[in-house]
C-alpha cells in the first residue's frame, strides 16, 4: 500500500503545515459520516443480536438501537446459541463450507487448466475459442436457470441426494475465471517456464510446480471469488436440492436455510439477527484475509476485455 | 431429451472440427507449424473444461433457444410440441396490456438506469477518497467495504426491518425524530424501487471501489509528478492521468454492473413478493418457468433478454474500448 | 506453505469423497429400489410412501408419526409397511410445493401426499393425483364435510377441517365496556357492527383488529381475508371455474375488498401490525385460524389468565355470511406405482375417525369426518367454528389455476392503499382469466 502514497493526486508535500491540519481535519469529519452511512445498518445488525425481544422494542427510535445491550450478555449467548443449535445453523454452514471448498479445488484445477492451455499453447481452433471465451462472458448465464434446472433434472436426472452434484459441478466451470487464469498467466514471462523444461518437467510439471507458484493472487481472487459464489448463492440450491429432510442430514447450504428459518413463526428478531451476523462472518474474514491478493490479482490481470 | 443433447454435441463437434481445419489449412498457407504434441496437449488440458462448459453454459443457451418455440410444461417433459412464434405473440400481447411482463421490464429498465451510474460514480468517488495515506483512510477503506461482505439474502433481510412500515420501522422511527410522519417505502410504488436501487448501490459499491484501488495502483506514478510539475491542478490530474489509467477497469466495471443489475432478481423477490411495482425481468422468468411451471414462455423471454443484454454490452465495449 | 497446501487439499478431496459416498448410499437407501422388503418369515412387504408438509418435531408431525406406527402395527401381518416422509413447509423460496415439483419430474413421487384442498383442481390438472372416485365407498364419502373434487371426480380426502374467527381480547372488551355475547356463529355481526366494535376499541387507544395484512407472502392472507368478498356478495370465478372476468372484478367483489380498505383507512388495523402484538395485550382482536388456539392455551397461557381472557367471534356478514374453510388434504399420486391397493388401505386408515380423531386432537383444529367430531360446550371457541364451518363455510374458488388466484389475491391485498381498486381488480381478473385459459388449453 505504501507505494501509493505517491500515486494519490492531492498528494502536496510542501504544504503549510496549519491548512493542511485543516484539510486533515475536514476529510477525517466527511470520512466519519459517510462511513457511518455504511456501517449503521450492520452495526443495527450487531447490536439486535445481542437483544431480547423486550429491549430490542424499548430501543427502537432511540440510539439505544445501535448499541448492543452488554448488561445482559446471557441472552446475547442464548441467541446465537439458539441459532446455532436448535435451528442447525452450523449444520446448514459446514455444508456450505464443503461445497464452497470442493467447489475452489475443482474450479482452480479445471479453469486453471483450461487457462494455462489457452494462455501458453499452441493449437489450431484456439481463436474460435478466444472467441467463445469472450461471448460467453458477456452473454448473461444465469437468464437460462430455467433450462439449467430442466438438463440437471431431467436430461442428468440427478434426484434426491446426487442433487448435489448439480450444486457443485456447475459452480466448477466459470468462463470468467477462464479468462482471468489466461490474462494473468499470459504476463508470466515465458523464461520460468523454458527453464523447467530444461529439466525436463512436462506441461503439467510446468504448471504445478512453476506457473501455480507464481500465480498465488489469481489463486486467491478466484478462490475468493468461488466462495462467495457457493455461500451466497440460495436460489439455484432451493430449487434443486430436496428440502430438509428430518433426521438424515441436510443437504441445503446456509443461505437456502437461512430463508427458511427467518420466516419461522416465533422466531425473535433477535435471533434473526444473530443468524444473520454468523452468516455475514465467514466472507468478513475471507474478504480481510485475501484482500490483499483481490487487489493484486485484478491489477496483474489488467482486465482488458 | 438425451438424444437431442447427443445431436447437438455432435455438432458442435463438428463444428469446432471444421474450425480447426480451417485454422490448419490458413497455417500451411502462412508455413506456420503446429506441433502435434503440444495441440494434444492443451485439447486434453481443455477437456474438462469444454465438457463442463458444454453441459452447464452452452447447452442452456442452446435449450433455451429450442424451449422458447416450444409449449414446454415444467411437470409434463415427455410431452413437448412446437407451437413457432406463440409464445412471442403472447409476450408481447401482455407488454401491449402492460401486464406484469410490462412492469418487469419498466423496473428492470428504473433499477439499471438507477443502479448502474449511482454504485460506479459512488465507488470512484470513494476510491479517490480512501486512496491516500494514513489510519484514517485505512478505516473508512474497512468501512466503505464492511457491506460487500453481507450477502444479498441478508441485505435484504436487513433492509426489510430497516424500511419496515409503521412507527415500528427503523428508518420511520429515526425519521419521526424531525416529525416526519411514517412512510410505507415497500409498498408506494413510488419509493420501493428507489429503495432497492439505493441499498443495492450501498451494497455493492464497495467491492467495485476495491477494483477501482487496483487499477490505480497500477497508474505509473511518474505521470502524477510530471504534471505535478507541469503544474496541473486535481482537476487535470484526474482528466489527464487518472482516469485514462482507470479506462479499462471502468470498462470492466460498467459491463460487469450492467449485467449484474440487469439480472437482478433477490432484492424484490425476498422484499415485496411478485408485485407490479417491483417485479423484474428475472423475477418474471423464474415465476412464470419455475412456479408457474411455463418453461416455454419463460425462455421466449430469456432469449429476448440475452439478445438485448448481449447487444448493449457489445456496444458498451465499442463505446469505451481503448483506441 | 507448500506442505500445508497440499493437506489443506487432500483434507478437501477426502471430504468431497465422504460426501458422495454418502450422497450415493442415500440414493440407494431413499431411491426406488425398495418398494419391496423381506419381513423375518420371509414374506413380502409392500412399502406405502407418505408425504407430510409439516414438520417431524412438531405437535403435529408427531400425531401423523404415530397413526402411521399404528398402521403398521395393525398391517404387519398383512404385508403393507407404510413410511412416512417429513418435509417440512417453508414460507422461504425453497419448501413442500418445490419438493413436489422435484419429485414430479424425478420420478420420486411419494404414494400418497398432503396438499392444500385448493390446489385439487391445479394438480389433478397437471396429472399429478390420481382419481380415486371408485375406490372410495359412496357411504364413507358422505362421512366427510367436504371432499376435493374435480371435473365431478374425487382426487382426495381431507386430513382436517379448519375455519377462521376473530380472536379477541375479554380484559381489553370489558375495560372498552363493548358487549359481543349476542354475537354468535348462529347469529353473526353485520359489517357495520363490526367497524363500530373496531371504533370503540380504537376509542379506547388500543389498534382495533390485526387482518394479517401483512401475510401476503404464502397462502394466509387469501385463506383469512377471502370471506369477506363472498360476505358482500361477490365471488372470483364462475360455478365451472373457467371465467374469471366479470366476477373478480364485479361491484359486489369490489365491495367486499373496499371494506379492508376502509378499516385501514380508518386506522382500525394496518399492515404494520407486530407478529405477537395480539397475545401481548396491544390489538383488541386478531383474525386466525383454528391453530391458534393451542397457542393460546399454552404458550400464551399467563397473558390471558386462562379461557375467560380471550373467545373466538365468528366473520361479519353482509349480504350473506360467509366463513373461511378448507384445510390440507391427502391424495394418492400418479406415481410408478401402478397397484394402487396398498395406497388406498393407508388412506382409509389415515381417514378413519379414530385418526381424525387423533390428529386434530394435536392441532386444534375440526375433524374432517362428521362421525368424528366431539361436542363442544356452546359457546366455547371450538363449538363457534365448527357451528360456522356448518352455517356458512364457503370454499375457495375451484380452479385450475388456483396458484394465480392466489398470487392476484396476495397482490390486492399488498396493494390496497396504494391503487384504485376497480383498475386492480380489472387487472387481476385480466391476468387469472388469461393463466385459466393458458393451463386449460394445454
Amino acid at each position: 500500500m505504501d507505494n501509493n502514497i505517491k500515486n494519490m493526486p492531492n498528494f502536496r508535500p510542501n504544504k503549510a503545515p496549519a491548512r493542511k491540519t485543516v484539510r486533515e481535519i475536514i476529510y477525517h469529519v466527511v470520512g466519519i459520516v459517510i462511513s457511518l452511512a455504511f456501517i449503521l445498518p450492520i452495526l443495527y445488525m450487531l447490536a439486535t443480536s445481542t437483544k431480547s425481544e423486550a429491549i430490542y422494542a424499548e430501543g427502537v427510535g432511540t440510539i439505544k438501537m445501535f448499541l448492543p445491550d452488554f448488561a445482559n450478555i446471557g441472552v446475547a449467548f442464548d441467541n446465537y446459541k439458539n441459532v446455532l443449535i436448535d435451528y442447525d445453523i452450523w449444520k446448514y454452514a459446514l455444508n456450505s463450507f464443503i461445497y464452497a471448498a470442493v467447489v475452489i479445488v475443482l474450479n482452480i484445477l479445471i479453469n486453471g487448466l483450461a487457462g494455462y492451455a489457452m494462455a501458453k499453447l499452441t493449437f489450431p481452433g484456439k481463436k474460435l475459442l478466444s472467441f467463445l471465451i469472450i461471448f460467453l462472458i458477456v452473454v448473461p448465464v444465469e437468464t437460462s436457470i430455467i433450462p439449467l434446472y430442466s438438463i440437471v433434472k431431467v436430461m442428468l436426472g440427478l434426484k434426491k441426494q446426487m442433487s448435489v452434484i448439480g450444486v457443485i459441478l456447475p459452480a466448477a466451470i466459470s468462463i470468467f475465471n477462464i479468462f482471468l487464469f489466461m490474462q494473468f498467466f499470459q504476463n508470466i514471462p515465458k523464461e520460468y517456464e523454458e527453464a523447467a523444461r530444461m529439466d525436463g518437467a512436462n506441461t503439467l510439471g510446468v504448471f504445478f510446480k512453476v506457473i501455480m507458484p507464481l500465480s498465488k493472487p489469481i489463486l486467491a481472487t478466484v478462490a475468493v471469488f468461488c466462495f462467495i459464489g457457493v455461500w451466497n448463492d440460495y436460489l439455484w440450491p432451493s430449487m434443486i436440492l430436496p428440502a430438509a429432510n428430518d433426521g438424515s442430514w441436510p443437504l441445503t447450504p446456509i443461505q437456502t436455510a437461512l430463508i427458511a428459518i427467518t420466516s419461522t413463526p416465533n422466531i425473535t428478531t433477535g435471533q434473526v439477527m444473530a443468524s444473520l451476523v454468523i452468516t455475514s462472518i465467514p466472507i468478513f474474514v475471507i474478504y480481510v484475509a485475501a484482500q490483499k491478493y483481490i487487489v493484486q490479482g485484478f491489477g496483474t490481470s489488467g482486465l482488458k476485455m | 431429451m438425451i438424444k437431442t443433447t447427443i445431436i447437438i454435441f455432435v455438432l458442435f463437434f463438428l463444428a469446432f472440427c471444421g474450425f480447426v481445419v480451417y485454422d490448419l489449412t490458413t497455417a500451411k498457407r502462412r508455413k506456420e507449424v503446429y506441433r502435434v504434441k503440444s495441440s494434444a496437449t492443451a485439447y486434453l488440458l481443455l477437456l474438462p473444461s469444454v465438457v463442463l462448459a458444454f453441459l452447464f453454459i452452452m447447452l442452456p443457451i442452446l435449450y433455451s433457444l429450442g424451449y422458447a418455440f416450444t409449449d414446454y410444461y415444467l411437470l409434463d417433459p415427455d410431452n413437448i410440441k412446437f407451437i413457432l412464434f406463440d409464445n412471442f405473440k403472447e409476450l408481447f400481447e401482455e407488454i401491449s396490456e402492460k401486464g406484469m411482463l410490462y412492469n418487469a421490464i419498466k423496473n428492470t429498465a428504473t433499477f439499471v438506469i438507477g443502479v448502474v451510474p449511482l454504485q460506479i460514480i459512488l465507488a470512484l468517488l470513494l476510491d479517490l477518497f480512501v486512496n491516500r495515506p494514513g489510519f484514517g483512510s485505512k478505516i473508512f477503506k474497512v468501512c466503505f467495504f464492511a457491506p460487500v461482505v453481507i450477502s444479498l439474502s441478508v441485505t435484504a433481510f436487513l433492509w426489510q426491518q430497516i424500511l419496515a412500515p409503521g412507527e415500528g420501522g427503523l428508518l420511520n422511527s429515526m425519521l419521526s425524530v424531525f416529525g416526519v410522519p411514517p412512510h410505507d417505502w415497500l409498498r408506494d410504488p413510488n419509493t420501493a424501487m428507489p429503495c432497492i436501487i439505493v441499498l443495492s448501490a450501498w451494497q455493492g459499491c464497495g467491492y467495485q471501489m476495491l477494483i477501482f484501488l487496483s487499477g490505480l495502483s497500477n497508474i505509473r506514478k511518474d505521470l502524477y509528478e510530471a504534471s505535478s510539475l507541469d503544474g496541473a491542478n486535481w482537476w487535470n490530474k484526474f482528466w489527464l492521468v487518472t482516469w485514462p489509467g482507470l479506462r479499462s477497469t471502468f470498462v470492466y466495471i460498467l459491463i460487469t454492473v450492467f449485467i449484474g443489475a440487469c439480472r437482478i432478481m433477490t432484492q424484490p423477490m425476498l422484499m415485496t413478493g411478485y408485485q407490479e411495482h417491483t417485479v423484474t425481468l428475472s423475477y418474471y422468468m423464474y415465476q412464470v418457468g419455475y412456479k408457474d411451471y411455463w418453461v416455454g414462455t419463460s425462455t421466449a423471454v430469456a432469449l429476448l433478454m440475452t439478445i438485448f443484454i448481449g447487444g448493449i454490452t457489445l456496444i458498451q465495449r465499442r463505446a469505451f474500448r481503448e483506441k | 506453505m507448500k506442505r500445508f497446501l497440499i493437506s489443506i487439499i487432500s483434507i478437501i478431496l477426502l471430504l468431497a469423497l465422504s460426501l458422495s459416498m454418502t450422497a450415493c448410499g442415500g440414493d440407494n437407501g431413499g431411491g426406488e429400489g425398495d418398494d419391496f422388503e423381506i419381513d423375518e418369515n420371509g414374506n413380502v412387504v409392500t412399502i406405502v410412501k407418505i408425504m407430510f408438509h409439516v414438520d417431524k418435531k412438531s405437535t403435529e408431525g408427531q400425531a401423523y408419526q404415530k397413526r402411521i406406527n399404528a398402521f403398521n402395527a395393525e398391517y404387519k401381518d398383512k404385508g403393507i409397511k407404510a413410511q412416512a416422509i417429513f418435509k417440512a413447509r417453508t414460507t422461504g423460496a425453497s419448501g413442500y410445493e418445490t419438493e413436489l415439483t422435484n419429485n414430479k419430474i424425478e420420478g420420486t413421487l411419494a404414494d400418497i401426499i398432503t396438499f392444500d384442498a385448493p390446489n385439487t383442481a391445479a394438480y389433478a390438472n397437471s396429472g399429478l393425483l390420481y382419481d380415486i372416485s371408485s375406490l372410495i365407498p359412496a357411504e364413507d364419502q358422505e362421512k366427510f364435510f367436504s371432499l376435493n373434487k374435480y371435473n365431478g371426480k374425487l382426487y382426495g380426502l381431507p386430513i382436517q377441517e379448519s375455519s377462521a374467527g376473530f380472536f379477541y381480547n375479554k380484559n381489553i372488551f370489558r375495560a372498552a365496556g363493548i358487549d359481543v355475547s349476542a354475537y354468535t356463529a348462529e347469529n353473526p355481526w353485520t359489517f357495520e357492527q363490526f367497524k363500530d366494535v373496531c371504533a370503540r376499541l380504537k376509542a379506547h387507544g388500543v389498534t382495533a383488529v390485526d387482518m394479517r395484512l401483512d401475510a401476503t407472502k404464502d397462502e394466509t392472507a387469501p385463506y383469512l381475508l377471502y370471506p369477506f368478498i363472498y360476505a358482500a356478495g361477490g365471488s372470483f370465478v364462475s360455478e365451472d371455474g373457467l371465467t374469471a372476468e366479470g366476477y373478480y372484478n364485479s361491484a359486489a367483489t369490489q365491495k367486499g375488498f373496499q371494506f379492508i380498505k376502509d378499516l385501514v383507512n380508518a386506522g382500525y388495523t394496518s399492515n404494520s401490525i407486530g407478529p405477537t402484538d395480539f397475545f401481548t395485550g396491544k390489538v383488541g382482536m386478531y383474525l386466525s385460524s383454528g391453530w391458534t388456539i393451542p397457542e393460546l392455551d399454552n404458550k400464551y397461557r399467563e397473558n390471558f389468565g386462562s379461557r375467560d381472557g380471550w373467545g373466538i367471534l365468528p366473520y361479519p356478514k353482509d349480504v350473506t355470511a360467509a366463513s373461511a374453510t378448507g384445510s390440507w388434504s391427502y391424495a394418492i399420486t400418479n406415481n410408478h406405482h401402478a397397484d394402487k391397493t396398498a395406497a388406498v388401505e393407508l388412506l382409509k386408515f389415515m381417514t378413519s375417525a379414530e385418526s381424525s380423531r387423533a390428529i386434530t386432537d394435536a392441532t386444534g383444529m375440526i375433524p374432517a369426518r362428521k362421525d368424528a367430531v366431539k361436542d363442544y360446550a356452546a359457546g366455547s371457541p371450538e363449538y363457534t367454528l365448527l357451528k360456522q364451518l356448518e352455517l356458512s363455510g364457503k370454499e375457495r374458488p375451484v380452479t385450475v389455476a388456483y396458484p394465480t388466484f392466489s398470487t392476484t389475491f396476495n397482490q390486492i391485498i399488498y396493494r390496497l392503499n396504494n391503487t384504485n381498486l376497480t383498475d386492480l381488480l380489472n387487472s387481476q381478473a385480466r391476468e387469472l382469466q388469461k393463466e385459466i385459459d393458458k393451463v386449460k388449453d394445454r
